[in-house]
């Protein structure tokens, strides 16, 4: 019996668990996107209304999900690579307190005042330098409020641009 | 000719003075600066540095972006040669015979060759630009809303075709990218789109906050996965400039990548990318010795550079003339002029001829400043080069805050960033290649007004598109993107077929 038989013989499995992932992906963003645009009126050919183009690109989509699933199960191909989360939490987190403290935000009773890009700065290379594995945090340390400086310097000050430094320590 | 001559001469006219060429020198320095920095490429470049031009004037902001661009393509190639790390799909060729060489102690003479063999490219490409630039905005001007739409569908399927990887995957990232490009208010009937209810989402997703999310936090989500392993080359640089025998081995590579690098670029749908591959592998046929090549060429870094650089140049042609990005960068570069107030395509050139000519000319200024402020740099690159990563990402993810949120002083793009870089380090996970993504991303909004424009003029008929009477262009490009197509799916289904079962 050749391999192709053996193989045939196996009959549908998943054989790339990156393309069944993939399309499931797609499938799964196709339907989020026909259930937010379901009320959306499809229009005429003449008149095209506003939810003729999300949702015909929206079954687009759904549909180069669903072959992309089925030929999973038929064609090898690559594994699914475990996601580094640590990277994910770090650098994403770092990111998001960036944009919360810049410009202070209100969520409920927490009110949090515009911290502006001395702590936003220093905020997202320290939280998301952590990410790295051979991080060392008196170099980090360092490296944040050098490059929180830095930046300052240049984009507050080199090119103008209206970003808050400190607004409640300098008023600035 | 005179007409193109004097149309030169307006630009110089404009990039000569001393404002511009200070902006045109900082920004090939910048360009550079970040652009060779291993895993940055161009794209991630472009996104990173597109607010430090938000302070001038379009004209300015252009010239100095133009020169970002430069300098992160040759930042590429310096990476790629000295650290075997290619920033972007056309530095991988020069990683083949640039490291080899840097690794025989001859990187000068590699870095050198690419600088010189960029230039000349560059300079070529700058007058087919002024050369085609009239004509076809002429030809531009003849496009209906039908036109339009079928070149940008053929655009498109030349991206698919050449998307790396696979075609089913690159299908589906330009069908996202038009999804993506549908959020937002609709244009005609005023209704908010797929926004979730989210009120900054109502104008649309902003290009920046796509392209900086795909591609400079995902990059840096990958580059975290794995533990660094920089084969930054130990050898002496050497010797920059290259000496005769090296520049007579060249010479010849240098004018037919320029001439290959030159005509792909102009392809809508990144045909740019195709340049260097093409180039490298003319130079290994016509080779008398083939197996010269992967062990330190000469002619293996000066071809495809050239290609590459003229590539990289001509395919602004596209951009200027028809308003249509053939690639991520380019889709950005279209960012970068709707911030300025300006909508590309064929009325740049009639409305705004210094800005459109002064562009061109900066394009060869940038170019002469690459030589000339980069040969004398290499030192301070291969300095930049040793930066540990544990630093480098910090600094990126700052530089990006920074500049996300001076793109409308709005924190809560910062947040969609961090948000679309978890979906672009999802697509990398998935196998999807996000460069087509962008690409569908931006002509999604300009397809959706043409196809409605062009369907309102037809009745709601979809013959408009291909009526070979009275409108043989759009058929034309249709069967285009069709045979385009065709070719690259057949022996794709039929490989496939074979390859089945095997193990």
């Amino acid at each position: 019996m050749s391999l192709n038989q053996i193989e045939r013989a196996q009959g549908l499995r998943v054989r790339s668990t990156q393309d069944m992932w993939a399309g499931v992906f797609m499938i799964v963003f196709a339907c989020v996107a026909v259930f937010m645009a379901w009320d959306l009126p499809m229009g005429s050919l003449r008149q095209i209304g506003a939810g003729m183009l999300p949702k015909s690109i929206a079954t687009i989509c759904g549909a180069l999900g669903v072959i992309l699933a089925l030929s999973s199960l038929r064609y090898h191909g690559e594994a699914l690579t475990p996601w580094s989360w640590r990277a994910v939490v770090h650098v994403l987190g770092g990111t998001v307190l960036f944009a919360l403290a810049i410009r202070g935000f209100d969520l409920g009773p927490i009110h949090v005042p515009s911290l502006g890009l001395v702590i936003a700065g220093p905020l997202v290379v320290l939280f998301s330098g952590m990410a790295a594995s051979d991080r060392s945090l008196k170099e980090l340390v360092i490296f944040a409020a050098v490059m929180t400086f830095g930046c300052a310097l240049l984009f507050k000050y080199g090119l103008g641009l209206p970003i808050p430094l400190a607004p409640w320590l300098l008023g600035i | 000719m005179a007409e193109m001559m004097s149309h030169l001469a307006v630009g110089f006219g404009v990039a000569f003075t001393f404002q511009n060429i200070l902006l045109c020198f900082t920004g090939c320095l910048v360009g550079t600066l970040i652009g060779v920095l291993p895993g940055v490429g161009p794209t991630a470049t472009i996104a990173m540095l597109l607010p430090i031009t938000f302070g001038l004037d379009p004209t300015g902001a252009l010239i100095m972006l133009a020169g970002i661009y430069y300098g992160a393509q040759y930042g590429g190639s310096t990476t790629a040669i000295l650290v075997n790390i290619p920033g972007e799909a056309t530095a991988v060729v020069t990683t083949l015979d640039g490291h080899q060489m840097a690794k025989q102690g001859r990187a000068g003479i590699a870095l050198g060759t690419a600088a010189l063999g960029s230039f000349f490219a560059g300079t070529v490409a700058t007058m087919v630009i002024a050369a085609l630039g009239a004509p076809l905005t002429r030809l531009a001007l003849l496009f209906g809303p039908a036109e339009y739409f079928s070149l940008m569908v053929m655009g498109l399927c030349f991206a698919v075709v050449l998307a790396r990887g696979s075609i089913l995957k690159a299908f589906c990232m330009i069908a996202l990218g038009l999804l993506l490009s549908t959020v937002g208010t609709d244009l005609e009937t005023g209704q908010e789109r797929l926004t979730f209810g989210i009120a900054s989402l109502s104008d649309g997703i902003d290009v920046a906050v796509l392209g900086m999310g795909v591609f400079g936090f995902a990059e840096v989500l990958r580059n975290l996965e794995t533990p660094e392993a920089r084969d930054v080359v130990r050898a002496k640089i050497g010797r920059l400039l290259p000496n005769w025998s090296d520049i007579k081995q060249s010479i010849n590579p240098v004018l037919r990548g320029t001439g290959i690098g030159a005509i792909l670029g102009i392809l809508p749908g990144n045909g740019a990318v195709l340049g260097p591959f093409a180039s490298y592998t003319v130079e290994k046929k016509i080779a008398d010795d083939p197996s010269r090549f992967g062990k330190g060429a000469i002619e293996g870094v000066a071809g495809p550079e050239s290609a590459n650089n003229a590539g990289a140049q001509t395919a602004f042609i596209p951009l200027l003339t028809l308003g249509i990005p053939p690639n991520a960068v380019m889709a950005l570069m279209v960012g970068a002029m709707t911030i300025h107030g300006i909508i590309p395509g064929p009325q740049v050139m009639t409305k705004n001829p210094e800005l459109f000519w002064g562009m061109i000319a900066s394009m060869w200024i940038g170019n002469l400043m690459l030589l000339v402020i980069n040969l004398p740099l290499v030192g301070l690159w291969v300095k930049l080069l040793q930066v540990p990563y544990r630093l480098m990402f910090p600094a990126i993810l700052i530089f990006c805050c920074i500049g996300i949120y001076s793109v409308n002083n709005q924190p809560a793009d910062v947040a969609f960033t961090a948000l679309f870089g978890l979906f672009g380090y999802a697509l990398i996970k998935l196998g999807f290649e996000p460069a087509p993504m962008l690409l569908g991303f931006v002509l999604g909004k300009l397809m959706e007004e043409k196809l409605r424009q062009a369907l309102i003029i037809s009745r709601g008929s979809f013959y408009t598109f291909i009526d070979y009477q009275n409108r043989p262009i759009s058929l034309g490009l249709l069967i285009v993107a069709a045979i385009v197509l065709a070719i690259a799916l057949l022996p794709a289904i039929s490989k496939k077929r074979d390859e089945v079962f095997t193990e």
